[in-house]
């Protein structure tokens, strides 16, 4: 009898995670002045609309994020001082970076002499001007500004949002309805009123680890800053967010998100009460294409949360990480963030030539209008390139933004009332020559590498490392990082799970059963560990209990044909041929082309058909 | 000569009538004698305005006994219509007034919505300015006020004395932009 069963075990990988008219006397002097200024006076027709078509009505118009209009004189007019106020202030438009050496698509930042020209309109009475002078409004497409999506996602339930409070923060899950793998080219994020919405983040959950937190399925859950686990090497590759004025973007060739059966899309929501109840019930529009990902970008992050225990009263807090780019790369887009307490951040990059350039600068940090900066072009950074964040915290009373009144001592943390020191980077590796395979294991290895010594007791980099190591066949390194974590969470059944898995492929039976039983107490419904403690199981020939681990197994995800060809292994190498036949044959339709199913199919049948069973 | 003197205060007179939602004239310092009354600058448009709807009517059923509150809409492009939606909407249960003219803005000295003005019982004005201090500049909002200006003002006119601040600019939008 020649059987075997499928020694690809499920083996876990990253955890990811004014106005003086112009009528009255004038004095000699004043006469004068005015005789010396030819200029003609500002006119909205004339120099205010092209700024405020160009750089307000994107949002200032109906169904958008502002609150009024901005489509015309007549708005402008009834909101001059405001608009020469808020401008002066740079509040508005919102756009955070100072300039600097790298340019932002999309750039939303006014120039000064802009700023200066609105006033000075404001200051002479805001006049309309000449007719013919005016620019033409701009077109906005209606609808869905990509044409129609080809699927379109609405969240399952509402979320009652209350009449007054502090900001809320809410975790919708949008069950994608996709029965196999497709790539997404774009996403429109339609977050409901978009007047209550200040961003919002979606972030990909390819193992359901978002769903454990709702209360009732469907409802989504409460929540800052979220986590999402991974189990395979499939780093965050692409930042899926949306602001007021938010153009949805479609990724270039060759860049699309993979999206597989089974995958949700968790949308992260940061939402302000308007003085009445809303509801709110978020919309995804997704865009397909049938070019799978040839280009393979990658979310780095640097962070040092574990440094932020900022005194009360401390007024220049800093932070600091920097990472040393192991491989070429070229970096795409940059994500800066902190909460409340965070005052001014600055990201640079020195080249391995010496050379020290400002990546981003924001003197002024405001949590809420923070925002995913694409660069206009990519910026090259050569391995040896030490990317660096310089973050400065205010947690005194002068800081308008400090959640606690008086300032209390506050430490790195996932509410809101905590801090962070984040710095997200989208780079995408540059194949040199010869170069094969991801290139992303290499960032990833060192990023880990660089977590790890930055703190020993960072449970996810000892985690990763262990995985990426593993991936490189560095079998006894793996298990070592392995056990740094296990030490770190005795009972987080992710690292049990990885570390029966790297146990068993040492060929160490008795450990590898003993973590997956662990990795099962601590979550009995878990797919992963049931399916492996049966590979352990019958490769110590235990093949009844390993039967009952994949039936375990084919229960929790009846579609996965290799849990289905392991039970009907089993099942045969106990010799109960006709219940072995029944699930090789499953094995077979969820996959024709698994060839153990189909070799084990083989013998089996034989023995039916001898009649044997 | 004389057409000019006895037009031009009969047009001024007209011009500066305050206005309840059913379009007859309203005086707020007629009722309520011996009351304090305050007085609720808003534009339906103005976010900052709106996000206070949820406090200022608590608090005008919290002063129930010592104060009269009056919602009072500057802006003469809105219409009594809009005004009442906007009512219903935001769960108020206020006396509106609107005062296309300006008459109350000029009288309170208030810029800005949302600001307020709180009369004592002989009618001074004794406060105008904002509610809190829970917009300190556009685009920053703190978690919650550290200031109450205008619950401090509408205590002290109900004892009959002055508050110790008498007027704090508002963060919103201009009402001389709606002139």
């Amino acid at each position: 009898m020649k059987l075997r069963l499928n020694l690809i075990a499920e083996v876990a990988g990253i955890c990811c995670a004014a106005a003086l008219a112009a009528g009255g006397g004038l004095s000699r002097a004043q006469a004068r002045t005015k005789s010396l200024d030819v200029r003609p006076p500002v006119t909205f027709n004339r120099d205010i609309a092209p700024i405020v078509f160009h750089s307000c009505t994107l949002c200032h118009r109906p169904g958008e994020a502002a609150p009024f209009s901005l489509l015309n004189y007549r708005d402008a007019k009834s909101h001059a001082r405001q608009i020469a106020a808020i401008t002066q202030s740079r509040a508005m438009p919102p756009w955070l970076p100072e300039p600097g050496p790298y340019q932002f698509a999309d750039q939303m930042r006014l120039s000064s002499e802009q700023i200066e020209l609105i006033a000075k309109w404001v200051e002479q009475g805001a006049v309309e001007g000449d007719a013919a002078d005016l620019v033409h409004q701009p077109k906005f497409a209606q609808g869905w500004q990509l044409g129609e999506p080809d699927l379109v996602i609405k969240a399952d339930k509402p979320y009652q949002l209350p009449a007054s409070g502090t900001d809320q923060y809410w975790n919708f899950i949008f069950r994608t309805p996709a029965k196999k793998t497709r790539w997404l080219r774009a996403m429109e994020i339609r977050p409901g009123d978009k007047r209550l919405v200040h961003h919002a983040n979606v972030l990909v959950d390819r193992m359901e680890s978002a769903r454990r937190q709702e209360k009732t399925e469907g409802a989504g859950f409460a929540g800052m800053e979220i986590k999402i686990e991974s189990e395979a090497f499939d780093p965050d590759s692409h930042f899926l967010f949306w602001k007021p004025g938010t153009v949805p973007y479609s990724e270039p060739d060759g860049m699309a998100l993979r999206l597989d059966a089974g995958t949700d899309l968790v949308l992260n929501i940061h939402l302000q009460p308007s003085g009445k109840p809303e509801s709110i019930q978020p919309t995804l529009g997704l865009y397909f294409t049938d070019r799978p990902a040839t280009q393979l970008p990658m979310l780095l992050q640097l962070e040092n949360d574990r440094k932020l225990d900022i005194p009360a009263g401390a007024k220049n807090f800093v932070v600091e990480d920097e990472f040393t780019m192991p491989e070429d790369v070229m970096l795409l887009a940059i994500y800066p963030h902190a909460h409340y307490v965070g005052k001014d951040l600055e990201a640079f990059a020195k080249f391995p030539e010496g050379t020290k350039r400002s990546l981003i600068h924001i003197p002024n940090w405001n949590l809420n209008w923070q925002a995913v900066y694409r660069y206009a072009e990519p910026v090259q950074l050569p391995a040896g390139t030490v990317v660096s964040m310089h973050y400065v915290y205010d947690n005194s009373e002068d800081n308008v933004l400090n959640p606690n009144d008086p300032p209390k001592r506050v430490v790195g943390g996932n509410s809101s009332k905590d801090e962070m020191a984040h710095l997200w980077l989208q780079v995408l590796p540059v194949k040199q020559r010869g170069e094969t395979g991801d290139l992303r294991t290499v960032l990833q290895e060192a990023m880990a590498r660089h977590n790890v010594e930055k703190n020993s007791a960072d449970f996810e980099a000892h985690y990763n490392l262990a995985a990426m190591l593993q991936r490189r066949g560095e079998l006894s390194e793996a298990l070592k990082q392995y056990e740094e974590a296990l030490r770190l969470r005795p009972e987080d059944a992710t690292v049990n799970n990885a570390f029966g898995a790297a146990n068993m492929a040492a060929g160490r039976m008795e450990e590898a059963v003993r973590y997956f039983e662990a990795a099962l107490r601590g979550r009995p419904e878990y797919f992963d560990a049931h399916y492996n403690l049966g590979m352990a199981l019958a490769l110590r020939n235990d093949f009844a209990r390993a039967a009952d681990e994949f039936a375990t197994a084919v229960r929790l995800n009846p579609q996965d044909a290799n849990a289905e060809a392991n039970l009907g292994g089993a099942l045969a190498a106990m010799e109960k041929w006709k219940e072995a036949k029944t699930h090789l044959e499953r094995a077979l339709v969820l996959d024709p082309n698994h060839s153990l199913a189909r070799e084990n199919l083989e013998e089996v049948k034989r023995h039916v058909g001898s009649g044997s069973y | 000569m004389a057409l000019f003197l006895t037009i031009g205060p009969l047009l001024l007179l007209a011009q500066q009538q305050v206005l309840g939602l059913d379009g007859k004239v309203t005086d707020p310092f007629k009722k309520d004698p011996g009351k304090v009354v305050v007085l609720i600058f808003v534009r339906t448009d103005c976010p900052i305005s709106n996000r206070y709807a949820p406090l200022i009517e608590q608090m005008s059923g919290k002063y129930v006994k010592q104060a009269h509150f009056y919602l009072v809409f500057p802006d003469k492009a809105e219409s009594a219509k809009s005004i009442q939606t906007y009512l219903e909407e935001y769960h108020y249960s206020l006396q509106a007034l609107r005062d296309p003219s300006h008459a109350l803005v000029a009288k309170s000295g208030v810029k800005v919505t949302p600001e307020a003005a709180v009369y004592d019982a002989k009618r001074n004005l004794v406060y105008h300015g904002r509610f809190d201090n829970l917009y300190e500049e556009f685009g920053k909002t703190r978690r919650a006020a550290t200031t109450h200006e205008l619950a401090d003002a509408i205590d002290a006119a109900s004892r009959g004395s002055r508050p110790a601040t008498e007027s704090a600019a508002g963060i919103g939008c201009f009402i001389a932009d709606v002139k």
